[in-house]
């Protein structure tokens, strides 16, 4: 074996002991800009109003909702237009275990989880020989059906409009903006610290192995449908987390039109697009943009020529623009673009260098990965797959 | 085992015992509708040889192989590997006991390089594994690579290779389950005479070096010639000779369902 040579990003990767792997100066700028952008957020309300804030918590939510559902439809590319299940599942159950019985939302909020969670078997499992448009149909009808039991039993479950709100997580008035925020800001780090690990590890290259060929996973000795439930399950409990804190906090309600309508499904799906679907950080990038982008649009104070009508009259229509551009030009989301023109720009700088040291020295790009000046480069490259990110 | 083996007395001591072989197929049928593709066929791979298994275009031959890795649930008969009946084992339940396969059709992911291509083989089937972030993987998969000749492309994206580095892909992919039986589904198709000689000689290695049966199953002898101790033939989902490479050369029955002899 020749293995000496060819080292593809072997330096560090191979065998790191887990302080220096968590290192943080150990890595590449995408995840220092990343860390920094947490750490920008951790100390954000100082900047803002209460009700700045608590728009941007509600913006963690719809992170956390995008996050949720690239973790199963991004990854694994079974496409669900029904996620809205399970952020009811865990709301609702949060919410009616609060107002029937009393319990805390602290208890109630991780048996809504545990609802979401059922619901994602009850859905995941009859559906794992379908794929393609029959899954998302399935997917598409289960909140329909959902609906339709609320409205049947509308003197338990609310019908359309919903519950009555439930006792508020540690007590929370609608003037907490600041812990308000910090809760938000917590499970969103919590969620994504998971799913960035689940998807990180061996089960995240499964999953987009999935979204390849099943038969290829399964010719590779690995359960194609443990994995998919697997996924599931785990983006159903996300959500169902997320959808159960939501309603016991100043800026949620257990209602439809929050947690399950169409509206609620596809826009989640739409803020995924945006940040780049089956990277979870996209996800969470674009669920903050829509919700934030949104709320910019409607307190425009201007006029639109021609129609004469002012801008946040018709914020909807004119964030579906911003959208479908947003889409049209960076088809693999704002994420991979933002770090396929970083490479870039690191390339370019890289090579000025280069060339002044080494005149017209051509480097074969083919077998990059196998010169040694280029480790970075591979490195990158091998991020560029969705997996490592 | 007689090669000149009449079909209708064949019938009769088809049925084949679970200890014949490390692979036994014992009356192995698969109707789609009205259409049997595979009739009642046995047949056994000895421990450690490489077998031939070839017949016509529409002989079912991959049908045959679906049945036995667990892609089709054949209507009747048994599959017995290392004695043990596996007939109803899921694929990835056959790869975990050590038979792993490739497709004729290959089966790259394609959003991902050589390497990491060959690492998935490499995950265990366990939902939380954390090898991919151990270095481990990586080494195994890149000496995998090396072996079967990709040890230049690991960065090279699928999409990228020609048509005889796809085929050591999908080769690289299996031998990184660590099998100790590779069902090879026709591995020469399309392959110019001298990467067909280089296939031959990694596959004689793979059996001497890393100690797996196979089978090969190709069309016709092309190739196979020099590499395999034995050789089955079907036609028509039937069995209709077994023997050594030159027998079934010689075999009439065989240059017949080959239409004027070119085997």
């Amino acid at each position: 074996m020749t293995d000496g040579t060819n080292t593809v990003g072997s330096r560090s990767i191979d065998h790191p002991p887990l302080v220096e792997w968590l290192d943080p100066r150990r890595k590449p700028p995408r995840h220092k800009l990343g860390l920094i952008g947490l750490g920008f957020l951790a100390v954000l309300p100082t900047l803002l109003t209460p009700l700045q804030a608590l728009t941007v918590a509600s913006a963690y939510f719809m992170a956390m909702f995008a996050m949720s559902w690239d973790a199963v439809s991004g990854y694994t590319g079974q496409i669900s237009l029904g996620h809205g299940v399970f952020f009811t599942a865990g709301g609702y159950t949060s919410t009616l275990l609060n107002l029937e019985f009393g319990v805390d939302p602290l208890l109630t909020i991780p048996i809504g989880v545990l609802a979401a969670v059922l619901a994602g078997l009850l859905i995941g499992i009859p559906t794992l020989r379908l794929r393609g448009p029959y899954f998302a149909l399935v997917t598409l009808i289960a909140p329909l059906i959902l609906l339709r039991i609320f409205v049947v039993y509308s003197d338990v479950l609310g019908g359309t409009t919903g519950l009555t709100r439930p006792d508020q997580l540690f007590g929370l008035q609608a003037g907490d903006a600041i812990v308000t925020y910090y809760v938000a800001f917590g499970l969103f780090v919590v969620v994504l610290v998971a799913l960035l690990a689940v998807t990180r590890s061996d089960a995240g290259a499964v999953f987009t192995a999935i979204r390849q060929s099943e038969e290829a996973v399964s010719s590779a000795g690995l359960n194609p449908a443990k994995f998919k439930i697997f996924a599931f399950t785990l983006s159903a409990a996300v959500g169902g987390l997320a959808g159960a804190a939501f309603v016991h906090l100043p800026i949620g309600s257990p209602t439809p039109s929050s947690l399950l309508t169409l509206f609620v499904n596809v826009e989640i799906i739409i803020a995924a697009m945006i940040g780049g679907v089956g990277t979870i950080v996209g996800a969470a990038i674009g669920g903050m943009l829509l919700v934030l982008l949104r709320e910019i649009l409607s307190n425009l104070a201007v006029t639109v020529p021609v129609l004469g009508v002012s801008l946040a009259e018709i914020d909807t229509i004119a964030f579906a623009i911003v959208t479908i551009g947003i889409v049209y030009y960076y088809p693999d989301g704002l994420l991979r673009s933002t770090i396929t023109l970083g490479g870039r720009i690191r390339d370019r700088v890289a090579s000025r260098s280069n060339n002044q040291s080494l005149q017209s020295r051509q480097q074969p790009r083919k077998s990059a990965a196998l010169s040694d000046e280029t480790t970075d480069e591979a490195d990158r490259k091998h991020g560029g797959n969705g997996n490592e990110r | 085992m007689s090669v000149d083996r009449d079909t209708s007395t064949a019938l009769d001591d088809q049925t084949l015992k679970p200890d014949e072989g490390k692979l036994v197929v014992s009356r192995l049928t698969k109707r789609f509708g009205g259409l049997t593709a595979v009739d009642d066929l046995s047949f056994a791979v000895r421990q450690g040889e490489i077998l031939g298994f070839i017949g016509p275009n529409g002989a079912g031959k991959s049908t045959t192989f679906n049945c036995i890795t667990g892609t089709l649930a054949p209507t009747s008969g048994t599959v017995w590997y290392d004695g043990e009946d596996v007939t109803d084992l899921a694929p990835h339940q056959m790869v975990k006991r050590g038979l792993a396969r490739t497709y004729q059709s290959f089966r790259p992911l394609r959003d991902r390089p050589v390497i990491a291509n060959v690492a998935l083989s490499l995950v265990p089937d366990s939902l939380f594994s954390l090898s991919g972030l151990r270095g481990e993987t990586r080494a195994k998969a890149r000496a995998v690579c090396n072996l079967v000749g990709l040890g230049e492309d690991l960065g090279t994206m699928p999409g990228q290779l020609p048509h005889a580095g796809l085929l050591r892909l999908e080769l690289a992919r299996a031998l990184a389950a660590d099998p100790d039986f590779l069902l090879l589904d026709e591995p020469f198709a399309g392959l110019a005479e001298q990467e067909v000689e280089s296939l031959s000689a990694l596959i004689a290695r793979l059996r001497t070096e890393r100690d797996v049966t196979l089978v090969v199953v190709d069309h016709n002898m092309r190739g196979l010639l020099s590499l395999v101790d034995r050789v089955v033939v079907i036609r028509f989902g039937e069995l209709l000779a077994e023997g050594a490479p030159e027998e079934i050369r010689q075999d009439p029955a065989v240059r017949d369902a080959y239409l004027g002899g070119g085997v």
